[in-house]
């Protein structure tokens, strides 16, 4: 039996592995993550410079120009602005305007001490703006405290930044503030193809369950080996090939970093903020070790009980459309499981959060979210993966009850219905 | 040898075979009757160890049927059990590994019944490609390629022409030849008749023909008498006790009656007239099986 066992599991990777469909989404799935990594080589290449620097020319009738420049220096990033005098009159400098400069007018006040003109060829983005319109208000300030003829040192002093010294109480905490930008941004792009991962894996193994099943050719299966077995070789064979996928979209990654890195390497930093994950990896120590490995557990567990109810279903149904009306609601759930854990910082350590975290099929999403959030601990972790091991035994343990019902059930009662029926039954 | 005892299958309310017995000896084509949803596909079904009945056993040489015994038991199921999208040797292949063969047996024996059914050409061709005939062709292969004990098949002629239903039917006969034990149903009574030594009529999943095809015919009472001739009185006929019914088909004309004894009534009568054929018939098992069916329904 285990013999028949390893070769329908056998079949059914190769079956995967060798398809048309797996090598040409692979091509694409390379090509994409290539193009990913170095979008802006890309940009650069066809005459565009997505990490061009925003040149600010600044004409000064308020002699406010060091002061202007050196607080657009402490709100912005160096790499993104650069900033330049010129005494040239505007309207040369308004005709000559490019689409990555901003000329900015400072003129003196009486009243307000400083006023300014803000001119560009197309919209200014939001961030730039703001940026400008912080660098402007803090120069008035100064302005305006230098025209009251305060003291140079306490004007120093109101001007420095105020200390602020942290204390955290609950040390589980491993964020800060970087953490919900993180989740916001980078986390959903992380996180994607794990989503979309298992999506391909429902389908793929109520698609092979159903296809056995409508073109009657389940019959020969089963009479040959048991339902179990049959079912287990699809989930197995199913899960080598989601891990593999998964591996190759990671060897896809480390590929496109070596192409960005031989393209000059600047490319990839403007895509993803590697810095601000690694770093929230760094605050998390010792605790590392042990969350990757639980993670990667509660994944492969995730991966098993999407299958195994896959095929479950699958198993009810007499046609294409049948799976399709069924699998909806593992659909629902995955999605459910996304988004919960996209917006998982909004929650900020809700009950209902922490115990979504614990549900199977959502955990997966939302524990490892909550526990880089710090909002869970290891221990919640675990409990997960406990918590997913009982639903699977439990899945199992009725599942195939249903599933061994259901392979030659060819009703044409409700899908439901028969689902329903399926449990009552004894053989 | 397959026997099968007393087995009872229920779904619910309804009974779908009540306290069916039979045995199939070495060798010998056994036919499964009945009309569509009389409890054939599960019989199939039991015997082929998908179901468990609620009462009853089904044993093969004296074991019960389990996942180590199916691999002697060959089936063609009336709808065709393939997967279109497999090549035909990616499909033998999966089918014959399962019943436990090895890659080299399974492509030996694959060339020999592609060239038997003068079809090996299409090794490599994928199932959906092939004409209905050279499906049902491929599905009749996979059923026998591991040469098993018990061969079940239902509706084996499906889509078959009569060169290639003639090619099967020899190749049927082969295998009872080396004693495979043989189950056949089909709704084509001719086969059954062509066929089987022994029959089983199912109705609502109780058996209520079992035995010889000989002794069944035999044992019908209604007989058929054909005869051909000039002036012979149709009316006389129709007013003898125990004629059923007279039609003229063609030259020749079919009379039914009640019983065997009516015939030497009917021979009184047209013996004077200028008489070329007189035929006295057993019933065919299509008007058995009409008749019999009809029985319950009523």
């Amino acid at each position: 039996m285990n013999k028949k066992f390893w070769y329908l599991t056998k079949l059914s990777f190769n079956k995967k592995v060798k398809s048309k469909w797996f090598i040409i989404t692979n091509i694409i799935l390379l090509v994409a993550i290539v193009i990913l990594f170095n979008i802006s080589a890309i940009i650069e290449f066809f005459g565009g410079d997505f990490d061009a620097k925003t040149n600010i020319i600044v004409v000064d009738n308020a002699n406010a120009y060091e002061i202007f420049a050196s607080n657009l220096t402490n709100f912005a990033d160096n790499e993104d602005y650069s900033i330049s005098k010129s005494n040239e009159d505007i309207e040369t400098l308004k005709n000559n305007l490019a689409s990555a400069e901003l000329l900015i007018v400072l003129n003196s006040s009486p009243t307000e001490y400083l006023t300014s003109e803000l001119i560009s060829l197309d919209k200014v983005d939001n961030l730039t703006y703001q940026i400008i319109l912080q660098a402007l208000n803090s120069t008035k300030s100064t302005i305006g405290m230098i025209a009251s003829d305060i003291d140079p040192e306490v004007l120093a002093n109101i001007s420095a930044s105020i200390t602020v010294e942290r204390t955290i109480i609950n040390d589980s905490a491993t964020t800060d503030e970087n953490m919900d930008m993180i989740m916001s941004s980078v986390f959903p792009t992380l996180i994607l193809p794990f989503f979309m991962l298992i999506i391909f894996l429902v389908q793929m193994v109520g698609g092979e369950v159903c296809e056995e099943k409508t073109t009657r050719s389940m019959e020969i299966i089963i009479s040959n080996v048991s339902p179990k077995v049959h079912l287990l070789s699809k989930v197995l064979a199913s899960n080598i090939f989601v891990i593999l996928q998964s591996i190759l979209l990671i060897l896809y990654c480390v590929i496109a970093y070596v192409v960005s890195i031989a393209l000059g390497g600047a490319s990839l930093s403007s895509t993803f903020d590697f810095a601000s994950i690694f770093s929230v990896f760094g605050q998390m120590g010792n605790t590392i070790f042990l969350v990757i490995p639980v993670t990667i557990i509660l994944i492969i567990l995730s991966f098993l009980s999407y299958a195994i109810v896959a095929g479950i279903l699958a198993s009810m149904t007499v046609n294409i459309e049948d799976f399709n009306q069924l699998q909806t609601p593992i659909m629902l759930l995955s999605i459910a499981g996304y988004y919960l854990a996209v917006m998982a910082a909004m929650f900020d350590g809700s009950i209902f959060i922490r115990i979504i975290s614990y549900i199977p099929f959502l955990s997966v999403f939302i524990s490892p979210t909550l526990f880089v959030l710090g909002q869970i601990t290891i221990f919640d972790m675990l409990l997960s993966v406990l918590i997913l091991i009982l639903f699977i035994f439990i899945l199992l343990k009725f599942g195939l009850k249903v599933y061994k019902s259901g392979i030659l059930n060819y009703f044409s009662d409700k899908v439901w219905s028969r689902l329903f029926k399926a449990f009552r039954t004894k053989n | 040898m397959l026997k099968v005892e007393g087995i009872t299958k229920r779904y619910g309310e309804i009974v779908a075979v009540d306290n069916l017995s039979f045995t199939v000896a070495k060798g010998e084509i056994f036919g499964l009757l009945g009309e569509n949803g009389a409890g054939k596909t599960t019989t199939f079904r039991i015997i082929m160890g998908l179901l468990e009945p609620d009462s009853g056993k089904v044993t093969l040489d004296g074991k019960k049927i389990d996942y180590d015994l199916s691999s002697k038991i060959g089936f063609v199921t009336e709808e065709r059990s393939l997967l279109t999208k497999l090549t035909v040797l990616e499909q033998i292949e999966f089918y014959a590994t399962l019943k436990g063969m090895n890659k080299k047996d399974i492509q030996e024996k694959l060339d020999y019944w592609l060239k038997y059914f003068e079809i090996p050409e299409y090794k490599n061709r994928k199932i959906k490609e092939l004409s209905k005939g050279n499906q049902q062709k491929i599905q009749f292969i996979s059923a026998i390629i591991h040469e098993p004990k018990l061969l079940i098949l239902d509706e084996p002629f499906t889509g078959l022409d009569p060169i290639n239903v003639k090619l099967i039917k020899d190749a049927i006969y082969s295998l009872k030849e080396k004693g495979c034990s043989i189950i056949f149903s089909s709704h084509q009574m001719e086969y059954i008749e062509d066929f089987c030594e022994k029959l089983i009529l199912l109705v609502k999943g109780k058996a209520i023909l079992n035995g010889s095809l000989q002794e069944i015919k035999e044992s019908y009472a209604k007989k058929t008498i054909l005869i051909k001739g000039k002036n012979i009185d149709i009316a006389a006929l129709k007013k003898v006790k125990g004629v059923i019914n007279v039609e003229k088909i063609r030259d020749e004309l079919k009379v039914s009656i009640a019983t065997k004894d009516v015939a030497s009534q009917v021979f009184n009568i047209v013996k004077d007239a200028d008489i070329t054929k007189y035929d006295v018939i057993d019933a065919s098992l299509n008007e058995i099986f009409i008749a019999k069916v009809g029985e319950v329904h009523e």
